[in-house]
């Protein structure tokens, strides 16, 4: 209500302001901030939103950081225990470290294979093509049913010892192996999984894309720049707060993965813990073995290394993104 | 017969869960202890199994409710992949079923963190457990009290392949058969198959049906039996895993890969899929049902070959049905167990398909209309129970296990294949085995 009245007063004047426009104005600017100023019922409105806030994220992640200082097994009271979930994690458990080697190689591997890719993908399909949009919708499917259970089952199929990937292996006189319950290919599996579903960066990067100035485009054209050279000294520095806009979006997205492993895996993240991505090992401790406080000191180790990744990419970020101005 | 995983992969609230959770978030939605039970005046009952268990149970329901219909029954039932975790999110947001199937090897746990109902007062009275032994109904008793009732009766076996032993020329081993029998059984089965086979899916990694039964040959268990500690000594282990590093290098058994890919899944399992002829997962038949054309019979999990073996072999209770604590319907869930445990329509229904029934009226019901494999199956229950009970140098039946069981048999699943796969010599696991058993149990 208040937004379009002032839009209204912005929009307004197109020949130059009269001393009675002036007073007009500042009239309808004062009736708009009464307005702001005496309002409770929008409150109402976002209401919602609020309860939302503190019921489903402030007051659940308060509550988890009480429960990862105790004992709780979800059936019975939880009892305070102190520090001794996290100094288990890092001196009395294996299988943690075993996830947590797991999920590094798998960020590390999988984002930046990902965002190559979904930059590649997106410099080809930033052209007028007749039906670019087919294509464009295509690439990006994947993505839509990345998260979907099916194509995780569907993964198990393709990459299992009598799967489809092992039959085109065949093609080439290569004999392959069963790559999901191998421990020293199963995360790899996961990693391609990943890489596959680039289509959301590749949106992202193709927004990006269109934002660049044609006229810098043409004139190292004239100065006779080589595509290589155009894509490494204007497409690419113009482009780094798009990629780091991915690369910090994508880090988060990795670090969280679960569903892929849960499937894949059988719900085991073996064979040997070589795909116990951290989520599922969470999930595993919290549900499965009955211990929802070492499982919130978990969430919350994993929260603060989420967070200090983040951290680091917006520090790391001054020196490599270049915002036009 | 122990974990009965259904072939069926059904994947329900973990995704969205624990992904929220990694943030901290939803973690601890579902905090605060246990609640006041469904509001509604419907019983809830839920249960584990195949698409043959499923019907079986709803038609048994179906009758039940025919001459009980102040009881209504609201029926929830999935394959065994998440069962309990989502058993243990209702039972924390207060919403347990009031009635379930439950796992044997889960019983002790559940009842001493106080979700299950004693049912002890209602026996000889709505509950009627007439021709139950009592070693059958230990499987169902945790600290003296009655928990449970056991469906049926579980024996550790296995299943073998007889068509592909006969095509191979090969016969099906004596009953009475040990742990030499076995390996040689399996070589041949490699010999002859030229290498296309191996005899018997890899038993280092496998608990109830052979580690277990191994130790008790050796006179030990595998928990103590106050549950704290384990119940069987290094030595034990290690020469049960040099046993099977052998079977892998003579062929007897197969490598790591198929081993691992048989892990929580049925399809892959040896048998199934052609690679072994004996297989010590009961799933394979049992509950789960049929999942190969081939004919199968079964045999006792060998016997000990050493001088002074005792009998290892043991009868374990099938699956359960218990009561919630926190239910409002305890009484009437009660008469559903008493119905299931005795009367004549929901035996014949449910014929195998959660184990030998536990009664010998209850077997004499269904004896005539039984497929050869499920006779076959009943047969070698009737053999093991009353090897068994014949036996005076055979160890009393196990305790339900200790909280942290299952985390157990898992590190010995996975130790045996980081063994198989070369990544561990035997003697470094066996160290990294008990350090990690012993910090699970003090847990």
């Amino acid at each position: 209500m208040t937004t379009t009245e002032t839009d209204a007063v912005v929009k307004e004047p197109t020949a130059p302001a009269t001393p009675s426009d002036q007073r007009e104005r500042e009239r309808m600017r004062r009736r708009a901030a009464r307005r702001r100023g005496g309002g409770w019922w929008p409150y109402l409105f976002l209401a919602p939103w609020f309860v939302g806030l503190f019921g489903l994220t402030i007051y659940p992640m308060l509550d988890s950081l009480y429960l990862s200082f105790t004992d709780f097994d979800l059936l019975s009271p939880a009892k305070w225990v102190g520090t001794e979930n996290y100094t288990r994690m890092f001196t009395d458990d294996p299988v943690f470290w075993d996830s947590v080697h797991a999920t590094l190689l798998y960020v590390v591997v999988s984002v930046p294979l990902k965002l190559a890719l979904a930059l590649g993908v997106a410099m080809l399909l930033n052209r007028d093509l007749k039906g670019i949009g087919l294509y464009r919708a295509a690439f990006y499917l994947p993505s839509l049913l990345g998260g979907a259970v099916a194509i995780a089952i569907v993964w198990r199929q393709v990459f299992g010892g009598d799967g489809l990937f092992n039959d085109f292996l065949g093609w080439f006189g290569i004999k392959g192996q069963d790559w999901i319950s191998s421990p020293d290919t199963a995360i790899y599996t996961l990693i391609l999984l990943a890489v596959w579903q680039f289509g959301t960066p590749m949106v992202i990067f193709l927004a990006g894309l269109k934002q660049l100035p044609k006229d810098v485009y043409e004139a190292a054209e004239i100065d006779g720049a080589r595509p290589v050279t155009r894509f490494f000294r204007i497409t690419l520095p113009l482009l780094t707060p798009i990629v780091f806009f991915n690369v910090v979006l994508q880090i988060i997205d990795a670090f969280k993965t679960f569903t892929p492993a849960y499937v894949v895996s059988n719900g085991t993240g073996g064979p040997l813990n070589s795909t116990m991505l951290y989520s599922l090992y969470l999930y595993k401790k919290g549900f499965t073995d009955l211990q929802m406080g070492y499982a919130s000191a978990l969430a919350w180790v994993l929260f603060l290394v989420i967070a200090g990744f983040t951290a680091v990419n917006f520090i790391a970020s001054r020196y490599w993104v270049h915002y036009d101005d | 017969m122990g974990h009965q995983i259904s072939r069926r992969t059904l994947f329900r609230t973990a995704s969205g869960l624990a992904v929220a959770g990694a943030l901290g978030g939803s973690l601890s939605a579902c905090g605060g202890g246990t609640g006041a039970g469904s509001t509604s005046s419907k019983l809830t009952m839920t249960w584990w199994g195949s698409d043959d268990r499923h019907n079986a149970y709803k038609k048994a329901l179906a009758t039940f409710q025919k001459s009980n219909s102040k009881i209504k029954i609201e029926e929830r039932y999935s394959g065994y992949d998440g069962y309990f975790d989502r058993f243990n999110t209702n039972v924390a947001g207060g919403s347990a079923p009031d009635l379930l199937q439950m796992d044997t090897a889960l019983v002790a746990q559940y009842a001493r963190k106080g979700v299950l109902a004693p049912i002890d007062e209602y026996v000889g009275k709505s509950l009627d457990l007439t021709g139950f032994s009592k070693t059958l109904l230990a499987a169902g008793t945790v600290d003296g009290k009655l928990y449970g009732v056991p469906s049926g009766i579980g024996v550790n076996i296995l299943t073998v392949n007889v068509t592909g032993l006969k095509k191979l020329g090969l016969e099906l081993p004596d009953r009475e058969w040990t742990w030499a029998d076995l390996k040689k059984v399996a070589v041949d089965v490699n010999k002859k198959s030229g290498g296309k086979q191996f005899g018997v899916d890899d038993g280092g990694g496998g608990t109830l049906q052979a580690f277990e039964v191994f130790a008790r040959e050796k006179g030990q268990t595998f928990f103590a039996t106050d549950g704290k500690k384990l119940g069987f000594t290094a030595d034990t282990l290690q020469e049960w895993w040099e046993f099977w590093a052998e079977m892998r290098k003579d062929k007897a058994s197969p490598p790591a890969a198929i081993t691992s890919a048989a892990h929580n899944d049925l399809t892959k399992n040896g048998v199934v899929i052609g690679k072994t002829l004996f297989t010590f997962d009961s799933g394979v038949y049992g509950a789960g049902g049929a999942i190969t054309d081939a004919v199968l019979d079964f045999l006792p999990t060998p016997k000990g070959d050493w001088s002074g073996a005792r009998e290892g072999n043991f009868v374990n209770g099938g699956v359960l049905l218990s009561a919630t604590k926190a239910s409002k319907h305890i009484a009437d869930s009660v008469k559903i167990m008493s119905y299931f445990a005795q009367d004549a329509t929901a035996i014949k229904d449910m014929q195998l398909l959660r184990g030998i029934p536990p009664t010998e009226k209850a077997r004499s019901l269904i004896a005539a209309g039984l497929s050869d494999t499920d006779k076959k199956s009943m047969d070698i229950a009737d053999y093991i129970s009353k090897r068994v009970a014949k036996a005076t140098d055979a160890l009393a039946a196990p305790q339900p296990p200790p909280n942290g069981a299952d985390q157990i048999w898992d590190l010995l699943f996975q130790s045996n294949l980081a063994i198989a796969f070369g990544k561990k010599s035997i003697k470094a696991q066996l160290t990294a085995f008990f350090d990690q058993a012993g910090s699970i149990l003090s847990q």
